[in-house]
């Protein structure tokens, strides 16, 4: 039973809420980098990022999203073209823009992913320490 | 999670595109030389390839597909060679318009963005590796 109370409190903790925005933010751009590549011959096709994730995110809790609530069973709940945790923004001041209009440079993308990458398996790091820590005060040293 | 199994699915949409487009590649080069066989008769034509992106409705995000394969049409060569069959009566007989240097830089390109895609699909993958490594307690 203890450690179901300890688990249901972890989402309370700061480092936990935080680790978990972070890892939704660094998993949302991965997806908007693959994009990126993906249409890298696209014609007329811009680059996109998202916005860089600040403490504000880190503030901002599930609750902040307005929805609205079905009263009646005759009521549409409304289909949106899916709910997007964080922004993404079009590069405005894009280093090269080819011919055709496309602005995606597959370095500079390769550099983001690799960011990326390396900072998920930071976080994910984190996450483990911080578990392993508190498992040790559950438990005691051994 | 979830984000990065769609990732997997853009990058082999991209994957896949390259694919074709290497595939028109091949074709131009295999033609290079293929010449008309009467003087009316016209040489092969260049395919040339393009790309859109479209929203994928099953995952909610655009990736990338093939748009249409067209002819390229510029203007043919010529050559002076009065013994072929296909010499028109000043001797002239037209070749593709296919300029090899053209057609393998554009497969360079393609091997590229391809290698590019690859990286990404390697690269989420390890991430994902990693969040479920979190579950191995």
């Amino acid at each position: 039973m203890m450690e179901v109370a300890v688990l249901m409190e972890l989402e309370k903790m700061t480092l936990f809420s935080a680790v978990k925005g972070r890892l939704s933010w660094l998993t949302q751009r991965q997806e908007v980098l693959a994009q990126n590549i993906a249409n890298a011959d696209t014609p007329k096709y811009k680059s996109s990022d998202l916005k860089a994730f600040d403490f504000k995110d880190i503030l901002r809790r599930g609750e902040s999203q307005v929805r609205m609530s079905v009263t009646d069973a005759s009521h549409q709940p409304g289909a949106r073209r899916r709910i997007r945790d964080f922004s993404e923004e079009v590069e405005r001041n894009p280093y090269e823009t080819s011919p055709n209009g496309n602005s995606v440079i597959i370095e500079e993308q390769l550099a983001k992913v690799n960011e990326t990458h390396t900072k998920h398996q930071l976080v994910t790091q984190l996450y483990k320490k911080h578990l392993g820590m508190i498992a040790m005060a559950v438990r005691g040293s051994r | 999670m979830d984000d990065l199994l769609k990732t997997f699915q853009i990058s082999s949409a991209g994957m896949q595109v390259q694919g074709s487009r290497l595939r028109v590649i091949s074709q131009n080069i295999a033609n290079a030389d293929s010449l008309p066989q009467d003087p009316n008769g016209k040489p092969y034509r260049r395919q040339i390839i393009t790309f859109k992106n479209e929203l994928d409705r099953s995952i909610g995000l655009d990736t990338v597909r093939v748009n249409k394969v067209k002819a390229d049409m510029s203007d043919f060569g010529k050559r002076y060679e009065p013994s072929h069959p296909a010499a028109d009566a000043d001797g002239y007989v037209l070749t593709p318009n296919v300029s090899r240097l053209v057609e393998m830089s554009d497969m360079r390109e393609a091997q590229r963005s391809y290698e590019a895609n690859m990286q990404v699909i390697k690269s989420s993958r390890s991430m994902l590796m990693g969040t479920i490594e979190l579950l191995r307690r």
